[in-house]
């Protein structure tokens, strides 16, 4: 099954897209060869996804050609371009929650005796796979038990089963920890070694250098180059993407630490935050860094009063507050851009307007609870104006909006209040570098204003470029604290994985 | 592997929704007993035999709705497709036509608004709940149209007295092997669903659209095709209980089968079945429908008001969803 290497075995030319209103792709090429791993690179709406969507017979295109190992193609179904060999991994999950680890890899093209389902034999099969890429799990499980990094590795593994020359991976490594990304990379190396052909969509931009080949760049629907990676610098790249040269990637600015604003004190919140103490101060930015499933999320969760405390003090400038509910923390000026924001941030069928308006509403109505429109229209004037929201007017589908437009918006609703401490949860999980920096800018301008804000992030990077000062947590725990400037990635990464048994260890 | 040392019991309580299944049949036990208690009627040889008649009718209308449940879908016109197979039987019948042409025109008529159901929602992706309700009106206005907005006459009259009988005793009063044919019709027909459901590729797909609908169609699975499937069942089986209607009154009722899309959702709601999509196997619905049925019959026998047993239901079938609810809750709250 070894390929010959260095062959065209995708060519996309001319292909354009119209969805109503936007022309998502427009007269764009595309090469892949076989035995290389080729990164699609781009912002957010950059046409990306739905480029791959072509090629894997999602949608259909308006206008071009397609060929597939030198086959000229016509529209095809994803189940025909899967039979061609051409295999997806979506951004989003799509798995079917209810069914088992091998219901779902066979979904489509289940073996059959007869009419009836041969369960053993794919779950043989199943289980085949999953060793082969190392992966620890019983194809009886069912998806939605499975934690989410553990569900992308199925969903890989699903593509690689079907033996698949092509392979699209749109932001693979989005929800995996860096153990399972070594793992991926190492399946990724394998498979170019038999001469697949890869195309890996990412935003972290600093993971492609372990695997990458080259790089076809886009913007605003429209190809722009490709090159190979070797002979790019990261600034190039990034310059291309943007159109523009980026000056600062993480902008920083030093303001004077001021007084104590707020302060954690022995919060404890089942397994994953245990015996948490911290304070935030005036002009800085607490960074919190930590793998994946530290136990960050589930803190700011407790101190924002959505899962509850076992026990534990919450302070704000210097009295006590009780949170058993969000209001409780909204009210007392805590406010917590959450991790999903499509899931917990926003009302995506909603627009701007309403978004901003919903947790205001008592700032805007009057006293029989009628929502006097001017004053919303001035609070979201002044929010789309402060945060740089790009829309054309507020009645916009919050939905509708790129990636870094929603993040502003569930800042921009917050905002609106006087707020003492902001939580950012992920704030630029999946954003462009562009959005991500206007998103930094937005931190900074809090900071510079005196509230006191939280940043949790699991990009060390943006952690340590933009907070002042970075709390590492894991499993649960805060295992160590270090200021921003100096520390190393090495530093942090110590601290990350310091599992109880090493803790009781040293002790 | 431990797999083939593993426990038969804890095998089956591995099947995804056998849970909720078997706590419908616990559910089942309990109210049969503590109606026996309190009349000891209810354990009479005769009453079971009705129960199981009675029952059946359930059983297939929950099935048909499970099916489409199963998909994260509703039929609401559930009801009214049994109004109209009844309406189209007893009329061709009364008229002298031929039982075996009266059935196949009954049939094909529900499953016309079958095919239309799975178009709406499958295809052009109206909300189910829309789509039926639109159809449910239809289905009961041929129901009212066929014989000019009357009830027919007896098919007796029609067909002959021993036509008539047979027609009558097949689908409800003749017993074989000691048990109503209706309680054996309903038997055979769950047996094959439950079979189609579980051990097919279509019942594989049913599962997955209901779990995500998405994922389903980008893993090639024909989306409307399945949709439609599930909606003809439905209207399968909504026409074989028009027919046992008609079989037990001997004419046709323009009112037959009135909120049986109802009782539908019930019998399989009890039993597991979510009404969200994706999970409940059909013994739930068997189970469902059974609880459903005793309680009625129960009910009845103490002398309860049918105002008491509606209300009674009501609240039972509230329960049963609460106590999914909650029981999963703690699950995923365990889980973090």
């Amino acid at each position: 099954m070894v390929n010959k290497m260095n062959e065209t075995i995708v060519l996309l030319d001319h292909i354009s897209k119209s969805f109503p209103g936007v022309k998502a792709l427009d007269d764009v090429h595309f090469e892949l060869r076989s035995g290389e791993v080729m990164a699609l690179l781009g912002e957010n709406g950059a046409g990306k996804s739905t480029l791959m969507k072509i090629l894997s017979g999602v949608y259909t295109r308006d206008e071009g050609t397609m060929q597939i190992f030198g086959k000229e193609c016509g529209n095809l179904t994803p189940k025909q371009a899967q039979e061609m060999g051409v295999a997806i991994i979506h951004q989003e999950l799509n798995m079917c929650r209810h069914l088992s680890i091998a219901e779902n890899m066979f979904l489509g093209r289940e073996k059959r005796k007869g009419i009836i389902l041969s369960d053993q034999e794919m779950e043989r099969e199943a289980k085949a796979v999953l060793d082969e890429l190392k992966i620890d799990l019983d194809p009886k499980q069912v998806v939605g038990d499975l934690p989410v990094s553990k569900q992308q590795m199925v969903e890989i593994a699903k593509a690689l089963s079907f033996q698949a020359k092509v392979l699209i991976m749109d932001e693979p490594t989005s929800a995996l920890t860096s153990k399972e990304i070594d793992d991926l990379f190492r399946i990724i190396k394998d498979l170019r070694s038999k001469g697949c052909g890869i195309v890996y969509i990412s935003h972290r931009l600093e993971e492609l250098q372990h695997i990458v080949d080259r790089v076809t760049i886009m913007r605003d629907g429209q190809y722009i180059t490709a090159m190979n990676f070797k002979d790019a610098t990261m600034d190039e790249i990034i310059a291309h993407m943007v159109g523009r040269e980026i000056k600062e990637k993480f902008p920083h600015v030093e303001c004077k630490k001021g007084k104590k604003i707020f302060e954690v004190k022995n919060l404890n919140a089942g397994r994953m935050v245990r015996d948490i103490n911290f304070s935030l101060y005036e002009g800085e930015i607490v960074g919190f860094a930590g793998l994946m499933g530290a136990g960050r999320t589930e803190t700011t969760r407790a101190i924002f009063g959505i899962d509850p405390k076992d026990g534990g003090e919450i302070i704000l400038d210097g009295n006590q507050v009780t949170i058993r509910k969000p209001e409780d923390a909204t009210k007392a000026g805590i406010v917590l851009a959450p991790e999903d924001r499509k899931k917990d941030g926003l009302c995506t069928k909603l627009s701007i307007r309403h978004n901003i308006a919903l947790p205001n509403l008592d700032l805007i109505c009057d006293k029989l609870g009628v929502v006097r429109t001017k004053k919303e229209e001035e609070m979201c004037a002044e929010a789309v104006q402060n945060l740089k929201i790009k829309t054309p007017n507020v009645d916009v589908l919050a939905g509708n909006l790129s990636g870094g437009n929603q993040q502003k918006v569930v800042v921009g609703k917050w905002l609106a209040r006087n707020s003492r401490v902001v939580i950012f949860d992920e704030p630029t999980r999946g954003i462009d570098v562009a959005a991500k920096v206007e998103i930094y800018h937005l931190m900074n301008n809090l900071k510079k204003s005196g509230i006191a804000v939280m940043f949790v992030s699991s990009e060390m990077p943006e952690v340590m470029g933009i907070a002042d000062r970075i709390i590492v947590m894991c499993d649960g725990r805060i295992t160590g604290e270090l200021a921003a400037k100096g520390a190393t990635q090495n530093e942090i990464l110590t601290m990350a994985t310091q599992f109880e048994k090493k803790i009781a260890a040293k002790a | 592997m431990n797999q083939t040392k593993q426990n038969p019991l804890k095998k089956i309580l591995a099947i995804r929704g056998m849970g909720g299944a078997l706590t419908a049949f616990a559910g089942l036990i309990i109210i049969y007993i503590v109606f026996g208690i309190i009349n000891p009627t209810v354990y009479s040889g005769q009453n079971i035999m009705n129960l199981l008649r009675s029952m059946s009718k359930y059983l297939l209308i929950g099935i048909g709705q499970s099916y489409v449940l199963i998909t994260g879908n509703i039929d609401l016109s559930i009801g009214s497709m049994v109004g109209m197979s009844a309406m189209i039987s007893a009329t061709m019948m009364a008229g002298g036509v031929s039982p075996f042409i009266a059935i196949l025109v009954a049939l094909l008529s529900c499953l016309a608004i079958g095919v239309m159901n799975g178009f709406m929602v499958g295809k052009f992706k109206l909300p189910p709940f829309i789509a039926t309700l639109g159809t449910m009106f239809v289905a009961r206005g041929v129901a009212y149209m066929v014989n000019g907005n009357r009830n027919t006459e007896a098919i007796s009259s029609g067909i002959g007295k021993e036509a008539a009988d047979g027609f009558q005793n097949f689908f409800y009063y003749g017993k074989t092997l000691g048990v109503y044919n209706t309680f054996w019709i309903a038997m055979v027909l769950f047996a094959v669903f439950f079979f189609l459901l579980s051990k097919t590729r279509t019942g594989r797909h049913i599962y997955a659209i209901g779990s995500n609908v998405e994922a389903a169609k980008l893993s090639g699975v024909n989306v409307v095709a399945t949709t439609t499937k599930t909606y003809l069942v439905s209207a399968f089986c909504a026409c074989v209980v028009g027919l046992i209607l008609c079989g037990q009154a001997n004419m046709g009722n323009m009112e037959a089968g009135n909120m049986y899309e109802m009782y539908g959702v019930a019998a399989g709601v009890i039993g597991g079945v979510s009404p969200l999509g994706g999970t409940g196997i059909l013994l739930g619905t068997l189970a469902g429908s059974a609880v459903w049925q005793t309680l009625e019959n129960g009910l009845n026998m103490i002398g309860a008001q049918v105002g008491i047993q509606r209300l009674v239901i009501g609240i039972i079938v509230v329960c049963a969803v609460m106590l999914d609810v909650v029981f999963r809750r703690g699950v995923v709250k365990k889980k973090k």
